[in-house]
C-alpha cells in the first residue's frame, strides 16, 4: 500500500482519537500531516472520537477505507499496518465499536465491503493533556516518513510493522486503548 | 448464611457502577443498592474558567446527550448576562427554535441509541439469550433490514445535530444570549428531501414508527413479562408548558403523583426551595428528594415514563396518537411498569421526529435575529438551566465572579434525579430472581441488568466521570460476607 493508493474521491482516511488526551490524538495528527503536506487532495478526510455503528453506512459509500488510530499494544514498536477482516466480535458499546464489526456491519446491512487498511501507531500517554508526547511523535514521524517513500508499505494480506518488530497479523482493535 | 453477587461491569450501561443485594438468614431480599463509584469532577474543576467556556466543557461530560449539557449549560448563561428567563427576557424566536432543532434531534439520535441498539435486541431474543447473541451485533446479524433503517434513522438525527452545531459530536452553537448561526432554506431542504446517502424526512417518519411497531409486538407476545417486571411507585417529573404538556426544552416542573395529582409546580429557577440531595457512603450519586416530603416519600423518577405520565397530551398527531394508546392502557393513571419506558421511549422517537420535521419546515430559522446582547449593567452572574434530556430532567446552576470566572457549579442530571428509584427497581427485580434460590443464575443477572438498563442511565453523567470506571454489582447477607459472586466483563 502506498498513499498514492487512496487519493481519488472513492477513498477515505479515518483519523480515530481525541487530541485531548495526549497520544489519542494520534489519528487526527495522521490527518493534520496529510492536510499540510497536501497529500491525497481527491480522498475524503475525517477524524471523529471513536466509531460509531453509522460509519458503516460511511465506509459502504467507499472502495478503499484506511483508519487510522493510536494503540496501547506493546508489541507494536511503533507503528503497524494491516488488513482486518469483517467480524462480528461483540465489541459494541454506544460509545465504541471495532473496525472488523464495522466491517460485517456494512457487508450485511449494505451488500458491500470496501478494501479496509487499519493503520495503528503506538502511543504510550493518554492522560488529559493537548500534545502527543515525544515518543508518540517520533512514531508518527516514522510512519509519515515511511509512506512518503517510493516504495509500497505492507501488501494485501499480511501486517507490516515499523521499527524492528517482525510482521505480525495479530488484530488491534480500533478502541484497543479505552 | 448471606449471599454477595457481583456483576461486573453491568453491560450497555453508560459508566461503570456496582449493585449490592444483601440478603436475610432465609435468604430474603432486606436491601438492594446501586453504587456508583465514578469520580466525580467536573462541578470542580469547571470553576476558574470563564463563565461562556462552561457550556462547551460540560458538554464533554457525555459523548451521547452533549447537547443537553451543552443546551442547559447555554441557557444558565443566558441568565448571567440577563438574557434569561430569570430576568424575563427569552432568547429570539430564531435562536430559540434552532436551539430546540438541535435538542429534538439529540432526543431522536440518543433514544434511537438507547432503544434499538441496547433495548431491542433484548426484545428480539429475550432476556435469557446468551450475552453473544443478546446484543446488537446479533441483531445485525438476524435482521440486517432492520438495521440498516435504524443506522440511516440514527445517521439522519447527526445530520441534523451537524447542521446544527457544526459537528455530530460536541458542536458548538449556543452563545450566551442565542445562537451564532441560522439555518439556510436549502439546508433544511436538504434534510426534509434527504440526498444520496442521506434519507429524506419521509424515509426518517417511516422508520421512527418501526420502535413501536417492535414494542407493540413485543408486547403482545410477552404482556405478564412486560407488564409485571419491577413495578416501582415513584412521583413522575419533568418540564410542562402552560397546557400541562411536556415540553423538552423549556418550562415549569411540575411533579404528579401515583393518581395524577399535581403534588408541586414550580420555576425551576426555585429549586433549590423544593430539593435537597442525600448522600450515602457506598455511592457517588447523590439522592435528590423534595424537601417536605422526605427521601423516601419524595424521590421522583424522570425520563420517558415520567414525561409520558406527566403530559396530558403531544403537540404532534402520531405522538398524540401513541399516547392515548399509551394512557388507556393504565386508564389514565401513572404507568409504574419499568419496561414500560421502552413504550416511553418509542413514542419520544416518534414525537422529536415529528417536531424535527415541524421546525425544518418553519421560516422563522432562516432569521437574522440570533442574539440578545443585554448592557454590562444587565450582569447577573448567576444561572440556572433545565432541560429535559434523554434521560430526563437536567439541571445546570453556576455562579460567577466579577471578572466572569466560575466560582461555583451543580449539576443535577437525570441519573441522579433516577437514582432511588434505580435502587427500587434493583430491589424489586432481586425480590423476584432472587428469594428462594440458593445460587445465583444466569436469568438473575440479566434481570438485573434490564431493570437498569431501561432508565437508560448514564453514570458518567452523574457522577460527571472522568475517564472509564467499571459497574459492579454486589449481593450481600446479614452477617455481609460473600456467599456467591460472578463477574461479567
Amino acid at each position: 500500500m502506498n498513499l498514492g493508493d487512496f487519493d481519488d474521491d472513492s477513498c477515505l482516511i479515518y483519523g480515530i482519537g481525541n487530541v485531548g488526551r495526549q497520544d489519542d490524538g494520534l489519528g487526527w495528527a495522521f490527518v493534520d500531516w496529510l492536510e499540510a503536506q497536501g497529500r491525497c487532495p481527491s480522498a475524503q478526510l475525517q477524524r471523529s472520537y471513536q466509531l460509531l455503528i453509522e460509519d458503516a453506512d460511511l465506509i459502504s459509500t467507499k472502495r478503499r477505507v484506511l483508519f487510522v488510530d493510536a494503540t496501547k499494544d506493546e508489541s507494536v514498536t511503533s507503528f503497524e499496518l494491516r488488513r482486518p477482516a469483517p467480524r462480528m466480535d461483540f465489541t459494541f458499546t454506544s460509545h465504541a465499536i471495532s473496525v472488523p464489526a464495522i466491517m460485517a456491519t456494512c457487508e450485511q446491512c449494505f451488500g458491500c465491503l470496501p478494501e479496509v487498511y487499519v493503520l495503528a501507531i503506538r502511543g504510550f500517554e493518554f492522560g488529559l493533556a493537548m500534545g502527543l508526547t515525544r515518543a508518540a511523535q517520533r512514531n508518527l514521524d516514522i510512519v509519515t516518513a515511511c509512506l512518503s517513500s517510493p516504495g509500497r508499505v505492507g501488501n494485501a494480506t499480511t501486517a507490516t510493522t515499523g521499527g524492528t518488530r517482525p510482521h505480525r497479523t495479530a488484530a488491534v482493535s480500533s478502541d484497543s486503548h479505552r | 448464611m448471606s449471599k454477595k453477587l457481583v456483576i461486573d461491569p453491568v453491560t450497555r450501561v453508560e459508566g461503570h457502577g456496582k449493585v449490592t443485594v444483601h440478603l436475610d438468614d432465609d435468604g430474603n431480599v432486606v436491601d438492594a443498592r446501586l453504587h456508583v463509584v465514578e469520580f466525580r469532577g467536573f462541578e470542580k474543576f469547571v470553576q476558574g474558567h470563564p463563565y461562556w467556556e462552561a457550556p462547551m466543557l460540560m458538554q464533554r461530560i457525555c459523548g451521547i446527550c452533549f447537547v443537553s449539557h451543552h443546551l442547559c449549560g447555554a441557557k444558565v448563561l443566558d441568565d448571567m448576562i440577563g438574557a434569561g428567563t430569570a430576568a424575563e427576557v427569552r432568547v429570539t424566536r430564531t435562536a430559540e427554535k434552532i436551539r430546540r432543532l438541535g435538542h429534538y434531534a439529540q432526543m431522536l439520535q440518543s433514544h434511537a441509541t438507547a432503544y434499538f441498539y441496547l433495548v431491542v435486541p433484548e426484545m428480539m431474543f429475550g432476556m435469557d439469550a446468551a450475552p453473544e447473541q443478546r446484543n446488537l451485533l446479533g441483531l445485525i446479524e438476524a435482521n440486517p433490514e432492520l438495521m440498516r433503517r435504524v443506522i440511516m434513522l440514527r445517521k439522519w438525527g447527526q445530520e441534523v445535530i451537524k447542521t446544527v452545531f457544526g459537528r455530530r459530536m460536541h458542536g458548538i452553537n449556543s452563545v450566551p444570549g442565542g445562537v451564532d448561526k441560522n439555518l439556510s432554506r436549502a439546508e433544511c431542504d436538504r434534510l426534509l428531501d434527504g440526498e444520496e446517502g442521506l434519507a429524506s424526512f419521509d424515509d426518517v417518519m417511516d422508520y421512527a414508527q418501526d420502535g413501536l411497531r417492535l414494542f407493540y409486538d413485543f408486547h403482545e407476545k410477552h404482556r405478564r413479562q412486560v407488564d409485571g417486571f419491577a413495578k416501582v411507585p415513584a412521583l413522575n417529573m419533568c418540564l410542562v408548558d402552560a397546557d400541562g404538556n411536556v415540553d423538552y426544552y423549556h418550562g415549569a416542573l411540575r411533579i404528579v403523583d401515583e393518581n395524577r395529582r399535581i403534588v408541586r409546580e414550580f420555576d425551576y429557577h426555585d429549586y433549590l426551595d423544593h430539593f435537597s440531595e442525600a448522600v450515602e457512603p457506598w455511592s457517588y450519586m447523590k439522592f435528590p428528594f423534595l424537601k417536605d416530603l422526605g427521601r423516601e416519600e419524595g424521590s421522583v423518577r424522570v425520563g420517558p415514563l415520567a414525561r409520558m405520565n406527566v403530559t396530558n397530551s403531544l403537540s404532534t398527531p402520531l405522538a398524540q396518537e401513541a399516547l392515548e394508546r399509551f394512557h388507556a392502557y393504565t386508564g389514565g393513571s401513572p404507568n409504574n411498569m419499568t419496561l414500560h419506558t421502552n413504550w416511553a421511549r418509542a413514542i419520544e422517537v416518534l414525537h422529536a421526529a415529528e417536531l424535527i420535521g415541524e421546525l425544518l419546515r418553519d421560516p422563522e430559522l432562516h432569521g437574522d435575529d440570533l442574539v440578545v446582547t443585554p448592557g454590562d449593567d444587565a450582569w447577573v452572574g448567576e444561572g440556572i438551566g433545565v432541560v429535559e434530556a434523554p434521560r430526563g430532567t437536567l439541571l445546570h446552576h453556576y455562579r460567577a465572579g466579577v471578572g466572569g470566572d466560575i466560582t461555583f457549579a451543580n449539576l443535577i442530571v437525570a441519573t441522579t434525579h433516577n437514582n432511588q428509584v434505580l435502587n427500587r427497581t434493583v430491589r424489586s427485580v432481586a425480590e423476584d430472581y432472587l428469594v428462594g434460590h440458593g445460587e445465583i443464575t444466569e436469568a438473575m443477572m440479566n434481570a438485573i441488568e434490564v431493570g437498569i438498563r431501561a432508565f437508560d442511565p448514564c453514570l458518567s453523567c452523574a457522577t460527571h466521570a472522568l475517564g472509564q470506571m467499571p459497574l459492579i454489582v454486589t449481593v450481600h447477607g446479614p452477617a455481609g460476607d460473600v456467599v456467591d459472586e460472578r463477574v461479567r466483563s
